[in-house]
């Protein structure tokens, strides 16, 4: 209660959130963006990548675990096993790019379906790079249709200037936590954790609230 | 103290010969993959084991050290003896040619044969990387292995074994020439070093000339030869059947191996290696930015990419190598003889290519599945892992699943 919510089994609920798309079109920038608040240039994702974000949202505290894919597609082999058990599938293309956007339908959605061990995961659209507006060639309105199609949540953002990335984090936890069968996935694995952190708390004598 | 830099595990088994050998016993190792020919240096290079190493005596803190250094060297240069024929002949092979069938996925020949190296070639590999990294040890080693580098790099036919060991502890930053050598580019005889060196220029200025060039020059060139020589091909298996079609060989063909769906193809690879080669090391001056110097070096390492991924169609590039080719050219364009940077270039093509041999299975998509494939690979890294730090495995595989 007076902690500082950085203890790392300090949470309600643990979520696991893959992002996926093609290479280049930000989403290592999205996730750094996310976490830290840094918008530097960054290098090319090998393989995955994962960082853990604790944050509050609907008076629940979350630790979300973001997996971070590579989006080459020699990559895809060793990147489909990531998909299991994710509750948030966010998928990335550039605004700026228009086969970046097709292969949400040709390659990603396909993926998604193949590999998403959870029937009831929910997934996200992301259109980034807005800030390059003058280079756009996706429009918006498209980009809510192809959402409309997959049954989706939609939004855009920009990695670079943080316009809406905290959001798109924030809606996607909410529409996990609306869903029962997600809530309960998540809330096993925070129970686990909160028994593990009693047993902890049994043995040494109370008063210390940071370890 | 210096006892401190070497792991315990690079004193497993696994890297060092279960009885150490004495340096002769290295040496051995290099001689017989030697030519006949070289016989008659072998008189200098035991010569160069049997005398003094360094002519001022070293500190004494590097004695200790010695006995293990020589060991798991021995063990590792006696394989990388094997791997040294095998790498220059796969050079001869594949670089003879332009339509270099060999590093192509389809003939898993030539793939699996370089299998049984792996290892010991990735193990150079870091040897040479040791090159870009100074030496994070006390001012007395640095100096002794500097004294210890330069006499054997002065030598008229250096020890490749003795050099490996002198290497593994790490040393100074200096000119690409100890890269170039670890990685077996030039060869240990310092008289072959310019003709070698002109040579394997002049063939990547060829590499450059043949594979940069756009698909209207290739059809023009392939009429060309078409109506030179006539010949039926008998042997191809489907796979580069250029010749044949010259009719389909315009931008909207629909045939699938005509020259310009092939170059519509390579775009998509081009851009990807643009997209990286852009964002490579984005924190460092020398790859990044606007500057004309950056800018010349991002187009070196593009040039490397797309020729690499054009010689080897069954690899093309992969995300990653971008990281592993960078290092190579920041040191090799860094040298101060002026000659040796203004062709870093060439000379870091060859070395990634070197580099590259041992582990290129692992960017094969269709060995995935494979013995010598990257999931092979990965189950191997974790079987070490458990082995070395079973905790560290057990939270990885087991608590956190991070592999299904």
């Amino acid at each position: 209660m007076g902690s500082s919510g950085q203890g790392q089994s300090n949470f309600d609920l643990s979520f696991k959130i893959l992002l996926i798309g093609d290479s280049g079109v930000g989403k290592s920038s999205l996730l750094v963006s996310f976490i830290s608040n840094a918008v530097d240039d960054l290098a090319p994702t090998i393989g995955v990548d994962f960082k853990i974000k604790l944050f509050t949202v609907g008076g629940k505290k979350l630790k979300l675990t973001i997996w971070d894919t590579a989006g080459q597609e020699r990559f895809r082999t060793l990147t489909s096993s990531y998909y299991r058990g994710a509750q948030g599938i966010v998928l990335v293309y550039d605004v700026t790019r228009r086969d970046t956007f097709t292969n949400l339908s040709d390659v990603w959605a396909k993926e998604v379906e193949l590999y998403s061990t959870n029937q009831d995961c929910i997934k996200m659209l992301v259109g980034n790079k807005v800030d390059r507006e003058s280079e756009r060639v996706v429009s918006r309105e498209e980009g809510i249709s192809l959402a409309k199609e997959f049954g989706c949540l939609y939004l855009e953002c920009s990695a670079r200037t943080r316009e809406n990335v905290e959001r798109c984090f924030e809606e996607l936890a909410l529409k996990i936590m609306e869903v029962p069968s997600l809530l309960e996935e998540g809330s096993t694995v925070g129970k686990r954790n909160i028994l593990k952190q009693k047993q902890e708390q049994h043995t040494p004598p109370a008063g210390s609230c940071c370890s | 103290m210096v006892k401190k830099r070497v792991p315990d595990w690079l004193n497993s088994s696994l890297w060092s010969s279960p009885q150490p050998q004495p340096p002769p016993q290295s040496s051995d190792a290099v001689e017989s993959r030697d030519p006949p020919a070289r016989a008659a240096d072998k008189s200098a290079v035991v010569e160069s084991i049997v005398e003094p190493r360094v002519p001022v005596p070293p500190p004494p803190v590097t004695r200790p050290v010695e006995p293990p250094s020589s060991s798991v060297h021995s063990g590792s240069t006696s394989v990388k003896g094997e791997n040294s024929d095998l790498l220059s002949c796969h050079n001869g092979s594949n670089y003879g040619n332009n339509n270099n069938h060999n590093y192509n996925s389809e003939e898993d020949n030539g793939s699996s044969s370089t299998n049984s190296t792996t290892a010991s070639t990735a193990a150079v590999g870091a040897n040479a990387f040791a090159v870009s990294v100074p030496a994070a040890s006390s001012l007395a080693v640095d100096i002794s292995s500097q004294d210890q580098l330069l006499q054997e790099l002065s030598r008229k036919f250096i020890n490749m074994g003795e050099l490996r060991r002198i290497a593994s502890q790490g040393i100074p930053d200096g000119d690409g020439v100890r890269a170039t050598l670890l990685l077996g580019y030039l060869p240990p005889d310092r008289a072959l070093w310019p003709s070698e060196l002109a040579k394997k220029r002049s063939q990547y200025k060829h590499f450059k000339e043949e594979l940069l060039m756009n698909p209207s020059d290739i059809t023009r060139k392939m009429e060309k030869s078409n109506l030179e020589n006539n010949k039926p091909d008998g042997e191809d298996k489907g796979f580069l059947s250029r010749s044949e079609i010259t009719h389909g060989e315009h931008p909207l063909s629909l045939v699938k191996s005509s020259i310009w769906n092939q170059f519509f193809q390579e775009t998509e690879i081009i851009e990807q290696i643009e997209r990286d080669v852009k964002r490579t090391h984005p924190d460092m001056h020398f790859f990044s930015g606007d500057s004309a110097f950056a800018e010349s070096n991002q187009e070196a390492l593009k040039n490397i990419l797309i020729v690499f991924a054009k010689l080897n169609p069954g690899i093309r590039y992969v995300q990653g190598m971008n990281e592993i080719l960078a290092p190579l050219f920041y040191v090799l364009k860094n040298d101060p003889n002026e000659e040796n940077a203004v062709s870093a270039e060439a000379d870091t093509f060859f070395c990634f290519v070197e580099l590259l041999s041992g582990f290129r299975d692992n960017f094969v998509k269709q060995l995935d599945n494979s013995v010598v494939g990257i999931r092979a690979t990965i189950t191997r890294l974790s079987q070490l892992l458990k082995e070395h730090d079973k905790e560290l495995w057990r939270h990885l595989e087991i608590t956190t699943k991070v592999r299904s």
